[in-house]
């Protein structure tokens, strides 16, 4: 029994950081219909700006995570303007180049000024106590992961379902031209959209980092993890993507506990039998 | 195919270089082959570096003749890469020493070739014992695995340790630890309750600290490459509440100076069993460290440094010794004893890897903050202990 | 994608057979040029034409007929893994290491193509990187038949042909992979031009007007993909026989990810665009890499992001572009 409990718990903590960085990533590949690979360099930003503010400037972590988020929004909103408003135009196979591109030049980047270590990342040192559950200990972090993990999907519900943006968004998801046509600003739709999406993002970037550690490759080295999540979750679906991750993490949490040795093939293995009967994901559009 | 003229021309020049080596003083050029790009670049960094050292120490003569480094790139574990980088050092380049080899796959792919042109090569990481069958000319100043693995289950016995899980990742180098750890820890009476291995890109190990946890052990002995994994599996640790069950902790590489700091207080009172601290007590070392910050601020030393340094202290003695004539100078290494930054060196003359001590450290914090590997007991001269010719 | 531009109608035979050879008369003429012009960097220039076999093979599959997959190292390693085996424990033939490769690659590519492309969009893409992880991990976890993460080690290769001894220098390595990429080139541009190259780049234009005009879209996309498995084999078999080590690094999703890349930087749909992307992409980052072994990434994203806003087709439309400009100019 305790086993199955600790399935659970460490999986959904693990799904829930899935959760907050894939969630972007499939609103935008299911809205601006682009394969996006640099999403995960959005993540990177937010920990590599959180790991400045708090290990070099000692500036405390709430604070340094806005900060951190406030960052990415702006970084994204440059690009999307300066660059991924031309690549939605482009074709699939252009996207992935751009797209790939852009990785590249970040991890560079971050690569040439911070090195290639991990960058960790000042908590508070409440996180790094343990919480007792009765039937085992839990990290704290992974606590404030969950409650984060849960915020993140109420508010993104209340977005989606009770203001006009979300009525905006669901309609320009659903068809693009049509949502035009009836003078939706979709331009701006996308560009709020992507800005939400890196958002979440860093915020998952940086309340992961205990889990996916920040390091300059980060955006390759998850890249394959966060496709996953969102091609399982259906693009474009926000309770798809939250099926998916939580479902995933215990997926590969169960692997780890039950199938030692075999956990990696049991997992792979699944994901392309669950793709090959469900191409479309859990939740996706018959694209 | 018409290749003979080709192949008369490179002769032509291969024999005008050899003519050359009859002269006194000659430009011997050492190619060092590793990592310096992707996620595995400070590999490449740390050798770099500590060449740097060295040569600032020690000039860039040996025996009358000037060494000269040239470096290439190969991106990681990468076999395909590292043959036309050595070749490529070879044939153009005409070097006479190779070194470097960050991960195993790299080191063998050169074998044959080492062969071929009687070239030493000098291996600054890759800890797979079976490497130096592979050809004569392989030299090691690194580690093996079992070099490690061994004295740790010794120690381990003997200071109170009773039921054991090994924790490994699922890979060769993990296994090999988990095989000499176990092997020898039963052999002085322990009990090894578990073998646990972990997948290689795995980062969340909550799932394998709580079966830790459950089974009972008084000590963990683990395996991890250094980077996320070994950064995520000392946190899991800590945070799930195994230090405060009771379980001590046994790693090898977890600690390493390069990813210490980043694992911030938590890291204190880890104990490993290794070959090389920063922190280790000697003039040369102190020295080595201070001319590393001097050249490098904000470097640290770690194995990958004091590997290269030993490899390129061999050259030189090699160098002196026998010139570029390759297969003379590896006759000459063989037995070869020096004062390395990490204590006293002997190399081998049967498995042609160093003969060092290991020690047993735990992390503490220093006076400027800073955390490091403080050795408290020494296994002195431990020698490869897996190597079967 | 791209439009479905059909051959014109009958041109001449010589004409023809000119068409066909073009590829592979180019591909010895630069190789000879390169072979005389640097002698020292044959190893380097093997491993550009093993890249080049292994873009063309998957030219056919995503350029020819649209499948955008993620998981072509799969069969470049299971080629690779097959040719050292077979070195090891049966025959050092280098030829007959080619053969079993390919039937291994092809193999693969059969028994993972008939799940695969009933999919399409991200589905494929993700199952074929699913596909290739567990190669990887049962490729390192199988120590006994593959070495592990240490790599399958000490495959030594006899003569080719039984004459041409391998040699120190690479010169046998390299004009042997040119013949072999040669040889595959011909076949492919045969292969573009016949019924069963059009039924391609028809599905890649509308796959269900094909089905409507009686083509059996599923069957032929399933038959590509072998032949493209088959010679993405042969890469990994070069590659296995050439360097005598194959490591679990041949399944990276990085190195699927690469090939992708190197494609669509020249063109995808034309063998030519294979060919500059991968020579291209290859000596751009050896020449980066060399004169900066940690910065050269930056070079290669930017090389990538100018390429794609400059040249939307990949570079081999780079003529058509020149001319285009110089008329209105």
């Amino acid at each position: 029994m305790s086993l199955i409990l600790s399935i659970a718990v460490d999986g959904i903590a693990y799904g829930m950081i899935l959760f907050m960085i894939s969630v972007g990533l499939s609103i935008t590949m299911g809205l601006m219909r682009i394969i996006n690979l640099a999403h995960g360099a959005f993540a990177l930003l937010g920990g590599a700006v959180v790991h400045l503010l708090t290990t070099r400037m000692e500036v405390a972590f709430i604070p340094a995570l806005l900060v951190a988020v406030f960052a990415v929004v702006l970084i994204a909103v440059l690009l999307e303007r300066v660059l991924f408003r031309q690549i939605y135009g482009f074709t699939e196979l252009g996207q992935v180049l751009a797209t790939i591109g852009i990785v590249f030049i970040m991890i560079a980047s971050i690569n040439f000024f911070l090195g290639s270590t991990i960058l960790p990342i000042g908590v508070p040192a409440m996180f790094t106590t343990s919480v007792d559950l009765g039937f085992r200990t839990l990290p704290f972090h992974r606590l404030v992961v969950i409650v984060s993990g849960l915020l993140v999907l109420g508010g993104l519900w209340l977005l989606m379902e009770r203001t006009r943006f979300g009525i905006y968004l669901r309609a320009a998801v659903d068809n693009r031209a049509a949502a035009a046509s009836l003078g939706i600003n979709t331009p701006y739709v996308y560009l709020v959209a992507f800005a939400i999406g890196a958002g979440l993002a860093a915020v998952g970037g940086v309340l992961g980092a205990e889990l996916l550690p920040i390091e300059a490759y980060y955006p390759l080295r998850y890249m394959v993890l966060f496709l996953i999540v969102v091609s399982v979750g259906g693009l474009g679906s926000i309770s798809g993507s939250f099926f998916a991750s939580i479902g995933l993490g215990i997926l590969d949490t169960a692997g780890r506990y039950l199938l030692p040795g075999i956990g990696t093939i049991f997992f792979f293995v699944a994901i392309a039998v669950l793709l090959a009967l469900r191409p479309n994901g859990l939740m996706g559009k018959a694209q | 195919m018409r290749i003979t003229h080709y192949t008369v021309c490179l002769i032509a020049s291969a024999a005008f270089s050899m003519a050359s080596t009859v002269a006194q003083a000659e430009t011997v050029k050492v190619g060092v082959i590793a990592t310096f790009s992707g996620p595995n670049a400070i590999w490449g960094k740390q050798f770099r570096e500590a060449i740097d050292v060295y040569v600032a120490q020690h000039g860039d003569q040996a025996g009358g003749h000037k060494i000269e480094f040239i470096y290439k790139d190969v991106g990681g574990p990468n076999a395909d890469a590292s043959k036309a980088a050595a070749q490529e050092l070879l044939v153009r380049e005409g070097v006479k020493y190779l070194a470097g080899f960050d991960f195993t796959p790299n080191a063998v792919a050169v074998a044959p070739l080492t062969k071929q042109a009687k070239v030493p090569a000098i291996i600054f990481n890759a800890a797979t014992s079976s490497i130096n069958k592979q050809s004569d000319f392989f030299l090691r100043t690194s580690f093996t695995l079992t070099q490690l693995a061994q004295p740790a289950a010794e120690w381990a016995a003997k200071n109170g340790a009773k039921k054991v899980v090994t924790a490994v990742s699922d890979y060769n180098p993990g296994i090999d630890a988990e095989t000499a750890f176990s092997a020898t820890f039963e052999q002085n009476g322990g009990d090894v309750l578990k073998k646990i291995r972990m997948p290689l890109q795995t980062t969340d190990f909550a799932p394998f600290v709580q079966r830790i946890k459950n089974s009972g052990a008084d000590t963990v002995f683990t395996f991890l490459p250094v980077g996320p994994a070994t950064f995520a599996f000392t946190k899991a640790y800590n945070e799930n509440g195994l230090k405060g069950a009771g379980i001590s902790f046994l790693g090898g590489g977890e600690t390493d100076e390069t990813t210490l700091d980043a694992l911030g207080d938590q890291a204190i009172g880890l104990v490993t069993a290794y070959h090389y601290s920063d922190a280790h007590n000697s003039e040369l070392n102190k020295s080595f460290v201070a001319k590393l910050q001097e050249l490098h601020p904000g470097s640290r030393a770690n194995m990958a440094s004091v590997g290269a340094y030993d490899g390129v202290e061999l050259i030189y003695r090699m160098v002196e010794a026998a010139g570029s004539d390759g297969a003379k100078a590896v006759e000459a290494a063989k037995g070869m004893e020096w004062e390395s930054p990490r204590g006293p060196v002997k190399m081998d003359p049967v498995s042609r890897t160093v003969v060092q001590n290991v020690y047993l450290r735990r992390v503490e914090k220093g006076a400027d903050g800073k955390l490091f590997n403080q050795e408290f007991a020494t296994v002195p001269n431990v020698p490869d202990l897996g190597f079967n010719p | 994608m791209t439009m479905p531009v059909l051959s014109p109608p009958k041109p001449s035979r010589v004409h023809a057979v000119l068409g066909v050879l073009m590829p592979s008369v180019c591909v010895l003429i630069g190789a000879i040029l390169a072979f005389l012009m640097f002698p020292y960097d044959l190893s380097f220039l093997t491993r550009i034409v093993i890249m080049m076999i292994l873009v063309v093979s998957f030219d056919l599959i995503l350029g020819q007929a649209g499948i955008a997959t993620l998981g072509h190292a799969a069969m470049y390693g299971c080629g690779a893994y097959m040719a050292g085996l077979l070195a090891l424990n049966v025959t050092q033939d280098p030829l007959l290491g080619l053969l079993a490769a390919a039937l291994a690659g092809g193999l693969v590519a059969w028994l993972s193509g008939l799940v695969l492309l009933r999919t399409h969009g991200v589905a494929l893409l993700m199952i074929s990187i699913a596909v290739t992880m567990v190669l990887q991990e049962v490729a390192s976890q199988a120590r006994w038949l593959t070495g592990g993460a240490d790599g399958l080690a000490g495959i030594t290769i006899g003569p080719l042909l039984g004459l041409f001894e391998f040699d120190f220098i690479g010169q046998v390595a390299f004009i042997y992979s040119v013949c072999v990429l040669a040889v595959i080139l011909v076949f492919c541009q045969i292969l573009i031009r016949s019924p069963f190259g059009l039924a391609l780049r028809g599905i890649d234009g509308s796959a269900s007007r094909m089905r409507a005009i009686g083509t059996p879209v599923y069957r032929r996309k399933v038959t590509v993909y072998v032949i493209a498995g088959a010679i993405a084999g042969i890469a990994g078999a070069l590659a296995a026989q050439v360097t005598g080590l194959v490591g679990i690094e041949v399944f990276n999703f990085s190195l699927s990810a690469d090939v992708m890349v190197m494609l669509i930087l020249g063109g995808a749909g034309r063998l030519y665009g294979a060919l500059i992307g991968t020579l291209l992409f290859m000596v751009v980052h050896h020449v980066a890499a060399s004169i900066d072994p940690f910065n050269w990434l930056f070079v290669i994203g930017l090389m990538l992001l100018l390429v794609v806003f400059v040249l939307p087709k990949g570079l081999v439309s780079l003529p058509g572009r020149v001319t285009r400009l110089w008329r209105r100019a």
